[in-house]
Order: C-alpha cells, then sequence, then structure tokens
C-alpha cells in the first residue's frame, strides 16, 4: 500500500509530469515535491510523486554498501564464494 | 540512481549478518511493503538461525477495524454514493459484508490508483456524491490531502473523504507499552520516512533503548538494514534508504497533510484504540468530511471467529500458528483482513510459502 516506484521526469506541465519508468509512460503530481525537475528520479505513490531521488554517492550507506560489495568480488575472485 | 545489486553481494551481507548478530535477537519489520518484499525475496531463507524477523502493524488495510470497514460498507450502501478506494480494501471482510459483496449486489463502488481520481470522477458525475474511503499512513495521507484540495480549488462540492488514516508512530510505542514481543529493534518504513522523516522515531532510543533503521525495499537494503541494526553499540535512529529518506522528511507534504488534517484517536485492528494515531479532516474542511456529511450507525462489530490478525499484527504469533491459516483462511477465500490484502503478513507468506511447509 505505500508502495512507491523510482521513475524519471521526461516533461512538466503545469505541476504535472510525464514520467517513465520501465518504458511506461504516466503522469505524476509534483504538488509535494514543487522543487522536482526534468531529468530528476522520483518516487511516485498513488500519483504523486514524493521524493527526489538523490544521486549523491556520498552517504555513509553507500560508502558501507561499496565497502561489503569490494569485499564479496574479492571473495567472487578468490573462487571463495559459491558460484 | 543505483546500479543493480549483485546477487554476491547479497550473500556477503547474509555472512557478515551471520558473523556479527549475536543469538536471540528479534527485528520488526513495520512496513506491509516490507513484509512484501521480504516473503517475495525470501529473505528469511538468508538470516542466520538465532535471528528472528516479524511482522509489526503496518499493512493499512490489515489495521483497518472492524467498526471502521462497516462505516465504509454503510457508505457504500447509500444510493446516492459513489464510494471509491484503493483496490486492497474492496476485498476485506467486513462484520457481515464486504465492498465487494456490496458491489455485486449493485452498490456503486469503484478503485482507483490515485485520489486524483476520484476529484475527475466527481467532476464528470456531478448528480454523484462522490466519497473517497481514505486508507493508509503518512505515505498515502499527504495525497489524499492534496486531491481534497484540488476538489475544493476546482469547486467540487459532491466530492468528500472518510478519512481513516493513521499514523505510524504511536503503535511503536503501543507494542514496546504491551510488551508481549521481544523486540530488538525495527526496520522502519520507508515510504512513511520519505513523508515524515525519521526524527520522529527518536523516542524509541530514547525512551526504550530500541534502535531502528529505516530502510528501502530492495533485498540488499533489507539486509543492510538488519546489519546496521546488528552492528549499532547505542539504540539509535538511522536512515539506510538515504536516497530517498531526509531526517527532516518532505516539508511541502508535511504542510500540506497538518492542513487538511488534524489528530484524533484512532481504533488499530490488534490494538485497539490508541491517542493520536488516526488523522481527521480539520473542521473547517467539514464541507468535504464524509463522517460529517453522512453519518452512519453501523450497529456493533463482529470479528470472524478464529481469526488471530490481531496477533499476527502485534508480531505476537506467526501467521502459520493461526489454525485457519492455509486451511480455511487462504488469499481465494480469506476470513481476516492480513490474508486479503497482498501485503498483509497472512497472504505475503502464504503466497511465498514454501512447499515443504
Amino acid at each position: 500500500m505505500c508502495l512507491a516506484l523510482p521513475m524519471q521526469i521526461l516533461a512538466i506541465d503545469a505541476g504535472v509530469a510525464t514520467i517513465a519508468a520501465e518504458g511506461l509512460e504516466q503522469r505524476a503530481s509534483l504538488t509535494l515535491v514543487p522543487e522536482a525537475r526534468v531529468g530528476d528520479h522520483v518516487l511516485v505513490h498513488a500519483g504523486y510523486a514524493i521524493s527526489v531521488l538523490s544521486d549523491d554517492e556520498a552517504t555513509e550507506t553507500l560508502a558501507l554498501l561499496a565497502e561489503l560489495a569490494a569485499a564479496a568480488e574479492e571473495e567472487a575472485d578468490a573462487g571463495a564464494g559459491p558460484a | 540512481m543505483q546500479a543493480p545489486v549483485p546477487p554476491s553481494l547479497l550473500r556477503r551481507l547474509a555472512a557478515e549478518l551471520a558473523a556479527e548478530a549475536r543469538p536471540g535477537l528479534t527485528f520488526m519489520e513495520v512496513c506491509g511493503t516490507h513484509t512484501m518484499a521480504i516473503a517475495r525475496a525470501g529473505l528469511r531463507e538468508l538470516l542466520p538461525p538465532g535471528l528472528r524477523l516479524v511482522s509489526g502493524p503496518g499493512c493499512p488495510v490489515c489495521v483497518t477495524a472492524m467498526a471502521d470497514l462497516d462505516r465504509v460498507i454503510a457508505l457504500a450502501r447509500m444510493s446516492e454514493i459513489t464510494l471509491i478506494t484503493f483496490g486492497d480494501l474492496v476485498r476485506v471482510p467486513a462484520s457481515r459484508s464486504s465492498l465487494a459483496a456490496e458491489r455485486a449486489a449493485g452498490a456503486d463502488v469503484r478503485v482507483v490508483y490515485s485520489p486524483h481520481d476520484a476529484v475527475e470522477i466527481a467532476a464528470a458525475e456531478p448528480a454523484r456524491e462522490v466519497v473517497f474511503a481514505g486508507v493508509g499512513f503518512e505515505t498515502t495521507a499527504p495525497t489524499v490531502a492534496a486531491a481534497l484540495m484540488e476538489a475544493r480549488q476546482r469547486g467540487l462540492v459532491n466530492f468528500s473523504v472518510l478519512s481513516l488514516h493513521k499514523t505510524m508512530p504511536r503503535p511503536l510505542r503501543a507494542l514496546l507499552d504491551l510488551g508481549e514481543t521481544p523486540i530488538s529493534g525495527f526496520i522502519l518504513p520507508g515510504h512513511v520516512s520519505v513523508i515524515t522523516g525519521s526524527d520522529c522515531y527518536e523516542f524509541l532510543a530514547r525512551e526504550y533503548g530500541v534502535g531502528g533503521v529505516v530502510a528501502g525495499f530492495e533485498s540488499h537494503d533489507v539486509l543492510l538494514a538488519l546489519l546496521m541494526l546488528v552492528r549499532q553499540r547505542e539504540p539509535a535512529i538511522e536512515i539506510e534508504y538515504t536516497r530517498a529518506v531526509r531526517r527532516e522528511g518532505n516539508i511541502v507534504a508535511q504542510r500540506l497533510l497538518e492542513h487538511v488534517f488534524e489528530p484524533c484517536a484512532a481504533d488499530w485492528r490488534g490494538l485497539g484504540v490508541i491517542a493520536g494515531s488516526g488523522l481527521r479532516l480539520r473542521p473547517e474542511f467539514a464541507g468535504a468530511d464524509a463522517a460529517v456529511r453522512f453519518p452512519v450507525e453501523p450497529g456493533p462489530p463482529l470479528e470472524p471467529a478464529g481469526c488471530r490478525c490481531g496477533e499476527v499484527l502485534r508480531g505476537v504469533i506467526d501467521p502459520s500458528d493461526c489454525a485457519l491459516f492455509g486451511r480455511r483462511c487462504t488469499p481465494q477465500d480469506p476470513v481476516g483482513a492480513c490474508m486479503v490484502s497482498s501485503e498483509g503478513a497472512c497472504a505475503a507468506r502464504f503466497r511465498y510459502r514454501r512447499l515443504d511447509d
């Protein structure tokens, strides 16, 4: 019910965005994220964009994930992990 | 945007969890969308044996009290009303009927994807009283507030809202106060927190010594949130879902929410009435408040015999502990609300059950 999907804004007309996700075009209201711009990725819930997704790679979460991914890769290269 | 996460990373996350989790930890995922994501990806299979993951009161349809469902049914039965809602609500059994049964008997019940669609119906059919039955948490309530403001701006006097909206922090307090399930930490809802931010959960760590991590909905999000919980030296509220959630939340949505709604007591299936945990329309929106415009007295609510949804929603029992689960109660022929909504703990468990279960 709280499902929200990331979609990219293709165009904006009077506070309504044309958005694309997996090849489908839809419309979503930008009432709740007036700062959204064409090209932004937004989370869309029930026809309304609710968040502009950040592409800031410098967050702690992504740093932790990158560290684990590097470890996972090393493991795979060493042939330690299951295929 | 992030690149897809390789399976080797999921295995690595699971291995880190296994290495670092002390036995006897129970984490609760509060959001129904997490419940569904965890079941679909089979994440329980990846967890170390001593780490238990239980579902909480986070499926909006599931926590809607029988008395409130009965009010929705009573509205749908009024000949002048077109009752509009989200799909999940239609099949939920109320005391003596369901919206699906009422629709089959001739009631004008329609399902929309967006509250905005209900406004368009009100504009297209001015002779009908269009009532939007609003269920959902802080994620959904601002979209209903936006639709209501739009209807008002367009002068649509035939659009009204029955608000059954609820807010998330207080039921978590209620669960911890009950103390039935030992909860070591919470996986906090991702899309509720997009709106609310994470500061509203600080009391969990401060007053109860229970940490929480706001998580996204991919498999790696959930596993990483669990790892963050396991690694907490002191109980704290953290955000894993940093690509979407900011500590302060969505201020525009919060302002709109507060403009249209005010807190009220709300009745939760499994938890009872919790003060300040619901949202009702402010008095200045009485003209668009279906509770004011169409008062109904549906009679005393009746709970289905043997249904243990209440205990499932409090994380006290596993869905499979209920004698009705998978026997008398299935997604095709549900007895309880948790088996109806795709996000209900029972429906998610049934749909993705292992063949040897």
